[in-house]
């Protein structure tokens, strides 16, 4: 029951309807049955996890709220251990016995299973809950079916964003109502989103697709369209999704928090990951992780060790989703990682630098260049996210690469095609938005625009979705694992 | 930490109401765009095949996609010419025959023919994706021509045969016909672009091409009973409009036969269905071996199509030799 399918449009339905009907008091349950609903749909076996989780979150929670020192260290280390522990075995056991099998010389027994669809995300939900109720930040919450509705809630079970509990909690239940205005803003996010999946994402995804499918012999035109479709269709993949999970979540009085911060106009390397792609996920990373490792405290070398263990980390959280489990994850992490560390080592000379050019520091020209730079430096390590292997992924490079000093003359011969053309529109179209938003939100332009210009963004919008959108229920990339 | 900032004007009930009203306008403007696209880029579909027929035929062709070369590139025109016959084609791609009736009835409702020649294929009675399915699939309802009449055949099919009622949504909002990136684009199946090609034998294709076609299945007696009797209906309803039913299995390669499982079951119950429904039927499977009558794994070529009128479908359609019935 993806977002993009006519069923979940009528569980939606169907679930606006009860939820309107039942009193307040009780619509926190109905939420959490049509949460459950909502996921057993992707297979009923899939609910064992997804209680279990929200069982050990419970317990441990529980107990972390204890007097003594001893229990609550014990309740935290065994609750994280579940859970987190849960997921890196389910995550790489069988990787892992692939790969080491060979050198051992034995044979390994295979769990023959992965997490299901979404374990990262809700896994991470109740491991912030954890630690933020061991840390005195959060309340522990007493009521089992709460909880769980926090951690299964359905818009964002699937791929976040990664909510973290105080927040969500103390909307429930005093915040569960079908507020007009709320839902108006609701419906404008899930169409947005909806467009961004179904249209931009699922339009670039064939030519994504084809050109990888055949690396070694695709062109090196071929690859670079690839290259750089991909970047805007995992980044509308994942924020229409996170849209349309915020979008349905305000359909019933819940706000969750901004996951997508019109990435690719970030100036640094830094600012992308902290700031502008996946927030929840940085954050969740900087709060537990980055800081209780000491964080940028700590002395250099250990502060160059925290930022490059925390993308790695992230490296090996990302891998499965969408593209199987392998060695690329970490490649992709690292060489993030690898990003963080040439941003430090440069801060300094481009202070000094600002301070004695400050005309060509603050010049909009030098921000195009540098927003350019961010862009394409993320770009190449989006060919690791979407390679299947290391050595597919340096093919690619390494064809684009030889290819690039005569690419300009290539470009003119190239047999361009429809989708081609689709897909570059599309694009401009989403980065005139994305630039017009950076400057004004475009929710306030749309406000305070003539009706007519704003029915008329609406209309382009869900028309859009009916006359250009992919609607073979594609799923969503992040939510593969 | 950030929240989504709520719009700040207060949404309207009759701002509601226009905003929808004027969308439901536009839709209505764009199916009717689509629809007017589906007729001036027609030509494969059969339902487009059928709106575009005047008067009666001699001859209804229905079956899977080993009878829609009969109709390549003009071929059904040349047949018409030297059988003296007026044909028409309302083969499908993957149709099997509770899709090939519900083209019929459509077909009965408008026009009369004498003849019906039905191309049987084994993988088109046994399982529901190439019959129950069908009437769902977003290519075929994207080139299918809008009628009330034949939407409420449609309804019909959902309500007794177990047609996915989205297929009947679809049909009626004309959604496939509005989202179809192909609307510009002439129906032309794929095959016909390589009407001219020969197939270089590959055992990998053809291998992929047998498993394409013969999906598992959950019960295939179930599921051959199910599409055996809706080819009695089929007949049935021909007999009932004085239409005389000949069943013909067409050529395929040698090799490409010894990949389809059951074959000779198939066979078996198709002559027990033409020896109680009294109908004629004519195997011409092993006819043309050579695999340069094939533009694929499977689907005769122009060489193949010529030779196949030439030395046996000629007599048929014109009647010189008109098979006997068992």
């Amino acid at each position: 029951m993806l977002f993009n399918s006519l069923p979940f449009f009528l569980f939606l339905a169907a679930t606006l309807v009860v939820f309107v009907l039942l009193p307040r008091c009780v619509r926190w349950f109905a939420l959490l049955v049509a949460s459950i609903v909502f996921y057993a749909s992707f297979g009923v076996a899939n609910l064992a996890f997804l209680f279990a989780v929200a069982l050990v979150a419970w317990g441990a929670g529980l107990l972390t709220a204890s007097d003594r020192q001893g229990v609550r260290k014990a309740a935290l280390a065994i609750g994280l251990g579940l859970v987190l522990g849960g997921l890196a075995v389910l995550k790489f056991y069988d990787f892992v016995a692939d790969e080491i099998e060979p050198h051992l010389g034995i044979v390994l027994p295979r769990l023959g299973m992965t997490a299901p669809v979404g374990f990262s995300f809700y896994a991470f939900m109740a491991a912030a809950y954890l630690i933020d109720t061991y840390r005195g930040t959060c309340a522990p919450e007493r009521d089992a079916g709460k909880l769980a509705l926090y951690i299964s809630w359905f818009p964002k079970i699937l791929a976040g964003p990664i909510e973290r509990a105080e927040p969500f909690l103390k909307q429930v239940p005093a915040r569960l109502r079908f507020d007009p205005v709320l839902a108006s803003t609701g419906l404008q996010l899930i169409v947005w989103g909806l467009f961004k999946k179904v249209v931009i994402a699922d339009n670039l995804a064939p030519v994504v697709d084809g050109a990888f499918r055949i690396a070694p012999y695709a062109s090196p035109m071929e690859l670079l369209i690839a290259v750089y479709f991909f970047a805007f269709q995992i980044y509308c993949d994942f924020s229409g999704y996170s849209d349309i999970a915020i979008g349905l979540s305000l359909l019933f009085g819940i706000r969750l928090m901004e996951n997508f911060r019109r990435p690719y106009l970030a100036v640094t390397t830094a600012e992308f990951w902290s700031a502008r792609w996946h927030i929840s996920l940085g954050h969740w990373f900087r709060d537990y992780l980055y800081i209780p490792l000491g964080g940028s405290r700590t002395g250099l070398l250990r502060r160059y060790g925290n930022v490059m263990a925390v993308f790695v980390v992230s490296g090996l959280w990302h891998a499965g989703l969408g593209y199987g489990v392998g060695w690329t994850f970490l490649a992709w992490g690292a060489l993030n990682g690898f990003y963080q560390w040439a941003g430090l080592a440069t801060r300094g000379l481009s202070r000094r630098l600002g301070e004695r050019l400050p005309g060509i520091a603050a010049s909009g020209w030098l921000r195009v260049l540098r927003i350019l730079l961010t862009f394409h430096l993320i770009l190449v390590s989006w060919i690791f996210f979407r390679a299947e292997t290391i050595p597919q992924a340096l093919t690619v490079v390494r064809r684009i690469w030889a290819a690039l000093p005569g690419l300009p003359a290539l470009a003119p011969r190239y047999p361009f095609t429809a989708d081609h053309a689709i897909g570059a529109a599309l694009i401009l179209l989403l980065l005139a938005v994305e630039i017009l938003d950076e400057r004004r939100p475009i929710h306030e332009r749309l406000a305070a625009a003539p009706v007519a210009l704003r029915w008329s963004a609406w209309y382009a919008c869900i028309f859009g979705l009916v006359l250009l959108g992919q609607w073979q229920a594609q799923t969503f990339i992040y939510m593969q694992f | 930490m950030d929240r989504v900032i709520p719009i700040r004007t207060e949404p309207r009930a009759a701002a509601a109401i226009w905003f929808v009203g004027i969308g439901l306008v536009i839709y209505a403007l764009l199916f009717a765009g689509s629809e007017w696209l589906v007729h001036r880029n027609g030509r494969m579909n059969p339902i487009y095949k059928i709106d575009a027929t005047r008067g009666d035929v001699d001859w209804v062709i229905l079956g899977a996609s080993h009878a829609m070369p009969l109709d390549f590139d003009g071929f059904n025109d040349e047949m018409e010419r030297r059988t003296g016959r007026k044909i028409l084609n309302l083969a499908g791609p993957g149709t099997g025959p509770l899709y090939n009736r519900f083209v019929l009835e459509y077909f009965l409702s408008r026009h009369r023919t004498r003849n019906l020649l039905y191309v049987a294929d084994g993988f088109a009675f046994r399982s529901p994706m190439w019959n129950e399915e069908r009437f769902s699939d977003a290519g075929l309802l994207a080139r299918t021509p809008f009628h009330p009449d034949l939407a409420a055949l449609l309804a019909r099919y959902v309500v007794r045969e177990g047609v996915d009622p989205r297929a009947l949504a679809d049909y009626v909002t004309g959604f496939s016909k509005l989202n179809n990136r192909n609307r510009f684009r002439r129906d032309l199946w794929e095959g016909e672009a390589s009407f001219d090609r020969t197939f270089r034998p590959s055992p990998s294709a053809e291998k992929k091409r047998a498993d394409y076609l013969y999906p598992p299945v959950d019960d295939e007696q179930a599921g051959r009973a199910r599409y055996f009797a809706a080819m009695a209906e089929l007949i049935g309803i021909a007999a009932r409009n004085g239409a005389k039913v000949t069943i013909v299995k067409m050529p395929i390669p040698l090799r490409f036969k010894s990949l389809l499982p059951g074959e000779a079951a198939f066979d078996g119950s198709l002559v027990a269905l033409a020896k109680g429904q009294g109908v004629s039927l004519i195997d011409w499977t092993e006819a043309m071996p050579d695999p340069g009558f094939y533009a694929d794994t499977d689907h005769l070529n122009r060489k193949g199509v010529t030779d196949l009128f030439e030395m046996h479908l000629k007599s048929v359609l014109s009647g010189d030799r008109s098979p006997l019935p068992f």
